[in-house]
């Protein structure tokens, strides 16, 4: 019996072999996709939760004017006050940020190397699973003289892990340096940890650092992150509001108070809105996660469509089948096993095609996954394809087996108004979901085009920057002139920031009018170098930059439109504005240029001409083309002032990039999604058309003898398929439009959705629904009409 | 007794009209009887098959197979019935194109419980007898109509029926092959003692047969 129904399988699909391979084709595509998808879902959500212990990390929460801000900087001296007064709290570290101290240099027999550094409480490796090859997880950090490497810095440094314990590793931050102890090796950062480290430093020495360089170790010096680990049984959320007030109750000048969250959730929850976690990446999340449903539904209604209607071929097999003694049991199972048996032949091509295409999604999605099945995927892969088999398979099995073989036979049975339906509607469905894809496509990849060709009011194109390091802090001027010689950089200055991607320091306490009540209002705040404007390409709308021949401009400011709207001034120009209790007087007025990403808004900000020693990043602008030579000339002028040191260097515009990657991923993902979305959607129609078109093969015939010339009859065919494909279009293109509106919500500055956007996915749509029909409609009416009356 | 029909009725309705297909048929069945049933097209000879190959429903009426009441049976136990003792030809042969001679014969084993090599064995003995071995291999497609025939009664004949139900075997058949058809018949009927009711339109045929029954209009005549 199997063997005989397998035999029926293989020789119904050597008879219907196109219906077969749309379905196979569309199938195992939608599940590639599927499986790509899931890879990355999976992925996603296990960053940061491989660790152990549940860590919480403490936030710092701030009522502004302009909201409330909640940041990740919190006072030094929390951790231990938490684990001294706090019972429920078992362990507590600080951790400076990643990207402070990235690729500073380390020096070992006189040679400097760079690498990422974090400081951190002795406790750290205990609260975190980060395994250590050597050393012991309570000990490595509780001397102020040690220091934990990775195990490739290691291996760089000194050859092996076992050979760098105990070496000496010389260290130079915050115009401190020392020599540490190398006391543990751990295993390299995992690439699904959000915090990523080459050596860790005891915190004791960077308070000691911070001290030394006039700063200060107190309640409100807020710095480092606050990461703490709870005792068993403890209710977090009832823990999270008595702790509310904690800060402000340990010092009377504390204005913020502490938000907890789990650590593990900041990465796929990172956004803060009025001071609650909101989704961040889990929107990418969830969107893929119903893309991908998405094209499984469609792939599966085409399945389901096919089988239908290919099984309406099978009636007579059917009755024959009734009429030879068969049950209908035995009917019901044949059909859902060859559905199931379809479906896993599909799965099997998927399995290879995801195996051949993860090279290319991980260049896409920036991730590193491999197809490996544990027990919960393969569960997880094989009841979705059991599902779609049983899905696919139950109407011929259910429905067509409930016939009378007697009607069967004698060929009364009609496709009922119902099946009709149930089976355009599918198709209404499925182009439904395909023109919603296609617009999101549509408008995200114009609204990442708009990203890039925006206007930003600077120039970041040819502009590097790089730390000031070594001697380079005592030499500044000498540098700054050498370089200037280099005929290939056409500018250079400083800053005490980096503009694209940190956090600008804000500051409040500007005064710009008498009776002005408010003063808390917040501005972003640059000291900036002379040139600085110049070499940004930052543009001017009133007044003028910085010049070095004007020598009050230690007392001159500049602002942002944004800022002279804010404060209201009609005649900025020679205006006098009060900070810090010196009076400055308004030189120049930039054009607004965005710093951060378009999701935001553009802030007021000011700058003024750095008159302190202060630390700070220098930024060159480069002749067109001349990247190498330029390049080459200031490393060799860098390595003059600081013989040792590697020149490290980055393109603001590659900083710019990065702010946009997640923007950049999903606008290449989801143009492969909805091509494929159609791409599916159409083999549907093919397949359902072919269908239609053998079914009408006797009128068709009947029209011709009676003398219906091919093109009426094309068009005759082919405009029940352009009615279902409008109503779809109809369907669609409302959802899309909300979908869409609620998307560029999230951009401050955005495109305008315009009709045409809408009608051009429309008319694309509908195009390639045409194509597909009427290639089919064209070969059925070319058929002589005799044959297709005989065969009835 | 093989069977017996009293009094069945068999009507559909459509718009609030009944249309009677089947009106007071009476009839029984002895085993080893060979009957015809004749009449105009559209008498109602093909429903009158159905019926008593339990394919069908009747509205009323009484009907015993095998001292069985059809009418009261569930679906599970008619089918049981008529897979044991009842084999069907139909006119249009109703071979699955799909597959080879060999496997349309075997088709019925596989609703029953038989070994494979029995089923090999019955098989095999079914094509020796209808001379076809040469052609087990072929699909239907590939048959002249006569042949395709012979096969559609070899695969009513393979599980050893007690009753051939035969709806015009010979409708689509010339003169030779139809006479082919009724001599083997009629040899079924006398060496194997298999009871036979055939419905066809003509005398000849009906010939071969013991007894006639006439149809008109789903009533029984008097020949
Ligand atoms: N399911 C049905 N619904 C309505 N009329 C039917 C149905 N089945 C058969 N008939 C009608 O019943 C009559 C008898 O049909 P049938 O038994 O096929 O006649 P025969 O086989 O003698 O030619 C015909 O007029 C036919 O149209
Ligand atoms: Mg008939």
């Amino acid at each position: 019996m199997i063997k005989h129904n397998l035999l029926l399988f293989f020789r119904n699909i050597k008879k219907y072999k196109t219906t077969f391979f749309i379905n196979l084709i569309g199938l195992s595509s939608g599940l590639t996709c599927v499986l790509l998808i899931a890879l990355w879902v999976v992925d996603e959500l296990e960053v940061d939760t491989f660790h152990e212990n549940t860590v919480y990390q403490i936030w710092n929460k701030f009522e502004t004017p302009e909201g409330t801000r909640v940041m990740t900087w919190t006072p030094p001296v929390l951790p231990d006050a938490m684990l001294a007064q706090l019972p429920e709290v078992i362990y507590a570290t600080a951790q400076t940020l990643p990207e402070w101290y990235k690729n500073t240099p380390l020096r070992v027999n006189g040679k400097t190397t760079k690498a990422s550094g974090i400081f951190a409480q002795k406790d750290y490796f205990t609260i975190f699973s980060y395994p250590l090859i050597e050393g012991s997880k309570n000990q490595v950090l509780t001397d102020i003289n040690t220091i934990v490497i990775s195990e490739s810095l290691a291996k760089k440094l000194f050859g092996s892990p076992e050979a760098a314990i105990g070496k000496a590793i010389e260290w130079d931050l915050m115009k401190t340096q020392a020599t540490h102890q190398v006391s543990g090796v751990f295993k390299d950062i995992p690439s699904n940890s959000t915090t990523q480290f080459d050596y860790v430093l005891p915190f004791e020495a960077w308070k000691n650092a911070i001290i030394h360089s006039g700063g200060e170790i107190n309640w409100v010096s807020n710095n480092p992150a606050t990461y703490i680990v709870l005792k068993e049984g403890t209710d977090a959320k009832e823990f999270a509001s008595k702790i509310e007030g904690f800060s402000k109750l340990q010092n009377e000048d504390v204005t913020a108070d502490l938000v907890m969250t789990k650590y593990s959730s900041n990465y796929l929850y990172g956004n803060f809105k009025n001071g609650k976690q909101v989704a961040g990446r889990m929107d990418y999340v969830y969107l893929f996660s119903v893309i991908a449903l998405f094209i499984l539904i469609i792939a599966c209604i085409n399945f389901m469509n096919l089988s239908t209607a290919n099984a309406s071929r099978r009636l007579k097999e059917i009755g024959v089948k009734k009429a030879l003694g068969s049950s209908r049991k035995t009917l019901i199972l044949q059909y859902f096993s060859e559905s199931i048996l379809t479906s896993f032949i599909a799965l099997l091509v998927a399995c290879i095609l995801t195996i051949i295409m993860i090279p290319t999604f991980n260049d896409i999605t920036g991730k590193s996954l491999s197809f490996e099945l544990d027990l919960v995927k393969t569960g997880l892969v094989l009841s979705i394809v059991l599902l779609t088999g049983v899905l696919a398979g139950s109407y011929p099995a259910l429905h067509l087996s409930r016939f009378n073989p007697v009607s069967i036979l004698k060929d009364q049975l009609k496709s009922s108004w119902s099946e009709l339906w149930i089976r355009k509607g599918l198709v209404i469905f499925q182009f439904s979901l395909s023109i919603v894809l296609i617009i999101a496509v549509l408008l995200v990849s114009l609204q990442v085009q708009y990203v890039q060709s925006k206007s930003l009011g600077l120039d970041k194109d040819n502009v590097i920057y790089f730390g000031e390091e070594g001697r380079l802090k005592q030499h500044k001027k000498a540098f700054l002139e050498e370089a200037r010689k280099i005929p290939e950089i056409v500018n250079i200055a400083t800053t005490s920031q980096n503009i694209i991607g940190a956090d600008i320091n804000m500051t409040a306490g500007m005064v710009w009018s008498g009776d002005q009540e408010e003063r808390r209002s917040r501005f972003n705040e640059l000291r900036i170098g002379h040139d600085f404007i110049e070499t940004m390409g930052m543009v001017l709308k009133e007044g003028r930059a910085f010049s070095k021949k004007i020598t009050t401009d230690s007392t001159s400011i500049i602002f942002n439109e944004k800022a002279i709207k804010m404060m209201g001034l009609d005649t900025p120009i020679g205006h006098t504005v009060r900070y810090g209790d010196i009076d400055y007087t308004i030189i120049g007025v930039l054009e607004d240029f965005h710093f951060k990403s378009l999701r935001e808004e553009v802030n007021p900000m000011f700058f003024r001409l750095e008159n302190k020693k202060r630390s700070s990043e220098l930024v060159a602008r480069i002749a067109k083309g001349k990247e190498e030579i330029a390049l080459t000339k200031l490393a060799k002028a860098y390595s003059q002032f600081n013989p040792g040191y590697s020149f490290d260097y980055t393109f603001l515009d590659s900083d710019f990039q990065a702010q946009y990657v997640a923007e950049q991923q999903v606008n290449k993902l989801s143009k492969y999604f909805a091509g494929l979305a159609i791409v599916i959607s159409c083999l549907g129609l093919f397949g359902l058309a072919t269908f239609t078109m053998e079914r009408r093969r006797k009128e068709i015939g009947i029209r011709k003898t009676l003398g219906q010339g091919k093109t009426q009859i094309t068009l005759l065919l082919s405009s029940e398929f352009v009615k279902l494909v409008g109503i779809a279009i109809l369907i669609g293109l409302p959802i899309s439009f909300m979908l869409s509106q609620n998307w560029l919500s999230g951009f401050a500055y955005k495109i305008d959705i315009k009709l045409w956007h809408f009608l051009s996915a429309g008319v694309i749509t509908m195009g390639i629904a045409l194509i597909t029909v009427i290639t089919q409609t064209i070969t059925a009416s070319n058929k002589n009409p005799i044959e297709a009356l005989q065969q009835e | 007794m093989l069977l017996e029909l009293s009094e069945i009725f068999k009507w559909v309705t459509t718009g609030g009209n009944r249309t009677y297909l089947l009106k007071g048929i009476n009839i029984e069945v002895q085993e080893g009887e060979f009957i015809s049933l004749m009449g105009p097209s559209g008498s109602g000879k093909s429903t009158l098959l159905n019926v008593i190959g339990m394919l069908d429903h009747f509205d009323e009426g009484v009907y015993h197979f095998l001292d069985e009441p059809v009418q009261n049976l569930k679906e599970k136990h008619r089918i049981e019935l008529y897979k044991k003792y009842i084999g069907f030809v139909f006119q249009s042969y109703h071979l699955m194109d799909d597959l080879t001679v060999y496997e349309n014969i075997e088709m019925p084993l596989l609703y029953q419980k038989y070994s494979s090599s029995e089923r090999k064995a019955l098989v095999a003995d079914m094509l020796d007898r209808f001379n076809i071995v040469g052609k087990k291999n072929l699909f239907p497609t590939q048959l002249s109509g006569g042949q395709q025939q012979l096969v559609g009664i070899a695969r009513a004949l393979i599980s050893k029926p007690k009753l051939i139900l035969a709806d015009e075997p010979t409708g689509n058949l010339n003169s030779k092959q139809s006479e082919e058809i009724m001599q083997l018949f009629k040899k079924l009927n006398e060496e194997d003692g298999v009871t036979i009711i055939q419905a066809t339109h003509s005398e000849a045929n009906a010939s071969y047969g013991s007894r006639t029954i006439h149809l008109l209009d789903g009533r029984m005549v008097k020949g």
